[in-house]
């Protein structure tokens, strides 16, 4: 946009004393263009990619479309159609499912653990390293396969609830119980919000901790009343985090079914419905509808989190 | 500072330029090249020939290929493969942006869908010119690559019938010996004989498998499709899913946790059941999977001697955006016909769908023995049941059938897992199927 001002701007300046901010102008200009230049490819990988693709898409959503014929306007009889739709409102249910279980039990194994690397101990850089790196490869299809295998009949897991007296067979094959082999996998990769949390962790003024020890406050105490306040605003964001990528899942549900987000739709998650609609079935326009109420169903639970965050989350006053 | 500035500029300008340019050249870079317009089957072309499937398949087409590019010098085959499920996807996302590979590997399921949506080429004006040949095909398989109408969009490759693959030793053990005519009722009461005598189940899981759903349907007179819909019941289906479940409970049938445990390994060759219907050319795979000895046994009847049967097919087809048509034409004639091609595909993809590739083809011939004693058995199979007379004609699938063959499979699972009661699965089924007849 400024690029435009200027250019129009520009030729009213006249007279002597013009002279050199027209120069300055000139330059500035020139400074502008080479910015804009510099940024052109990721400019036209946001054009082109995601802007674009997203208008269109939008457009869709109120469409039948199947990529032959040219899209027909239908309203909103798409987004009725999804709330009236069995499998669609299955996907809701173990998408759900799946960030309200996974989501806190991963912040708060990823919170113990950086609570624990907190102390210094010797080898804390290794400790670090090693609970980070299952967020490294934890997306990986062959974690998915991997998975799979840990998870089947007489497994480790199998074998491993047996000894102690649970005989619940694999996950892998079980409608009720193949979601919570997904959970286990998001729990699994703590790492990404726990590095967070420790960052968090070492900006808390040991002052604190050392008034609050000589007034007398045990450990519970001071995690309570110090701690927690202190890394709040840590804490917030990564469940805001967390719950916006939870809500995305989709690699781990489709590689960990063989790829049909079963058995009995037990894995559907919204994403893979959303897939199978727009490219096995072919329904884009339904499939753009999903999409943009996953975006909104997002949105809304960002606003809440942004809403509530004023009951709980504690900013240090004068922080910069 | 500011020539420095410009220069930097410049070369700047001098990169953008250049991946600007490289943009444009690649959106240029489909279609055939060739100057003759593909009116004539030895005219210089280049074809995109894309199909799905693993190495091995890769492997053999690649040789076949290379024998057609020594044939004719001037036409060129740009091979592009991928699995199954990827392909269609890709296929789907080439074909609405005009772009489709010239010939590529089709199936029945997909015919009428990519018919409505001007995907297929009529293949008359080829047959007529002489440049592909719609004769010598074993069984009438060819009109399985026609539409409704009976207007030719694709040519069979390899022919399949449906068969009941066993685990031979396990039926030996149980005393139980299926024969040709064996009815529904032998079947199941076989079934039971190798619970109670094996332990084990006698089946993996038979009633989401559209095609065998096809034969029982068929055998009473009915279809799973017409022209443009469903060619049964809900109370048809309500009887299929409910016997079903009830096996399933008993344990005739495996339970399907199980099966979903191994896969992609075949619940069969995992030792889960003593036998599964499937195509008769995927019995390949059984021998390398699992331990025991496997062969084809007929598929049960209602009437004593009509098991519905019929040849199904992989075919190949031309898009209709090809430039080159007579060269695709030429180029799917040599696959399908010419004997030393039968020789390189073997069963690969069917068995092969004319009788010049099938004569020319020895399974003895194959270097892996595994393959060579199952391709026996399925040539041997397949010639049998064209004996016994039981071959009838396929009917053309509707637009959308792809999307109502996943979902039948998909809803029988819930059934089988009992997610769902039997007249809710029905239902929901009927609706999808309606929703995917209009897509």
């Amino acid at each position: 946009m400024s690029l435009v001002k200027d250019a129009t701007g520009a030729p009213s300046l006249a007279g002597e004393s013009s002279v050199r901010p027209a120069a300055h102008k000139r330059r500035g200009r020139r400074e502008n263009l080479s910015g804009y230049l510099f940024l052109s490819p990721w400019l036209a990988g946001f054009l082109l990619l995601t802007a674009g693709p997203m208008i269109a898409s939008l457009y869709y959503a109120f469409t039948n479309y199947n990529l032959f014929a040219p899209p027909q306007w239908i309203g909103f009889d798409n987004f009725t159609a999804m709330f009236e739709d069995p499998r669609w409102q299955k996907s809701v249910q173990v998408t759900l499912k799946y960030v309200v279980i996974g989501t806190p039990l991963k912040l708060l194994l990823a919170l113990g653990v950086a609570l624990l690397l907190n102390q210094s101990r010797r080898g804390q850089g290794l400790y670090r390293a090693a609970f980070y790196a299952p967020s490294l490869i934890g997306a990986s299809v062959s974690v998915g396969f991997v998975w799979r295998a840990i998870f089947s009949d007489n497994a480790v897991v199998d074998k491993g609830l047996g000894a102690i007296g649970l005989n619940l067979g694999g996950w892998i094959g079980d409608p009720d119980l193949i979601i919570y082999s997904l959970v286990a996998l998001t729990v699994w990769q703590f790492g990404a919000p726990m590095v967070i949390f420790l960052a968090g962790l070492k900006q808390v003024p040991r002052e604190l901790y050392e008034a609050a020890a000589v007034d007398g406050a045990g450990p519970l105490r001071r995690f309570w009343n110090i701690t927690l306040p202190m890394i709040s605003p840590v804490l917030f964001f990564n469940v805001l985090l967390e719950s916006i990528h939870s809500f995305q899942i989709f690699g781990s549900a489709y590689v960990v079914s063989n790829t049909f987000c079963g058995p009995a739709d037990a894995t559907l998650v919204y994403t893979c419905y959303l897939y199978q609609k727009g490219f096995q079935q072919s329904q884009m326009g339904f499939a753009s509808a999903m999409a943009w109420m996953l975006l909104l169903a997002v949105a809304l639970v960002t606003a809440v989190l942004f809403w509530s965050q004023k009951k709980w989350v504690h900013y240090e006053e004068g922080a910069k | 500072m500011p020539s420095n500035k410009d220069l930097d500029r410049r070369g700047l300008l001098k990169v953008t330029g250049a991946s600007v340019a490289a943009l444009g050249l690649t959106a240029a870079g489909c279609g055939g090249d060739g100057g003759s317009g593909g009116t004539d089957a030895d005219g210089p072309a280049t074809l995109r020939f894309a199909w799905w499937g693993g190495e091995p398949r890769a492997v053999k087409i690649k040789k076949a290929i290379a024998l057609f590019e020594k044939k004719n010098p001037k036409i060129k085959i740009k091979p592009e493969f991928t699995d199954y499920q990827a392909f269609w996807e890709k296929f789907q996302t080439q074909a609405s942006g005009g772009n489709p590979p010239d010939v590529f590997l089709n199936s029945v399921a997909f015919l009428a869908k990519y018919d409505k949506r001007g995907v297929l080429l009529d293949l008359k004006s080829q047959i007529d010119a002489g440049n592909l040949r719609l004769k010598n095909f074993r069984g009438g398989v060819e009109a399985a690559g026609q539409v409704a109408g009976g207007k030719q969009v694709a040519v069979p490759v390899g022919a399949n019938t449906m068969a009941l693959v066993i685990d031979k030793k396990a039926f030996a053990k149980a005393g139980v010996a299926p024969k040709f005519g064996w009815t529904w009722d032998d079947y199941f009461t076989s079934l039971q004989t190798i619970q109670d005598k094996l332990k084990i189940s006698g089946d993996t899981g038979y009633a989401g498998i559209m095609y065998l759903y096809d034969l029982y349907l068929r055998q009473n007179g009915k279809a799973f499709f017409t022209d443009t819909e469903l060619g049964f019941t809900e109370d048809d289906l309500t009887q299929w899913w409910s016997d079903y479940y009830k096996r399933v409970k008993s344990g005739l049938v495996t339970d399907p946790k199980k099966i979903e445990q191994v896969k992609p390994k075949s619940g069969l060759s995992a030792g889960l059941a003593a036998g599964e219907f499937t195509w008769d050319n995927f019995s390949v795979r059984y021998e390398g999977e699992g331990d025991s000895d496997y062969g084809l046994a007929p598929i049960p009847t209602t009437d004593g001697k009509d098991t519905g049967q019929y040849l199904g097919s992989l075919m190949l087809s031309i898009s209709t955006k090809c430039k080159a048509q007579a060269q695709a034409a030429k180029f799917i004639d040599f696959m399908v016909h010419d004997p030393e091609v039968g020789k390189i595909l073997g069963y690969d993809m069917g068995v092969l769908a004319t009788q010049d590739q099938f004569d020319a083809y020895k399974p003895e011939g194959e270097t892996d023995k595994a393959v060579a004693e199952a391709n026996k058995g399925i040539g041997a199979y397949e010639t049998e049941v064209d004996k016994a007379g039981v071959l009838g004609k396929i009917t053309p699938h509707p637009s959308g059938a792809d999307v109502v063959e996943a979902a039948f499979l998909r809803i029988a699972g819930d059934v089988a897992n009992a997610k769902q009661k039997v007249p809710a699965a029905v239902k929901q089924f009927f609706s999808e199927a309606e929703a995917a007849f209009q897509g």
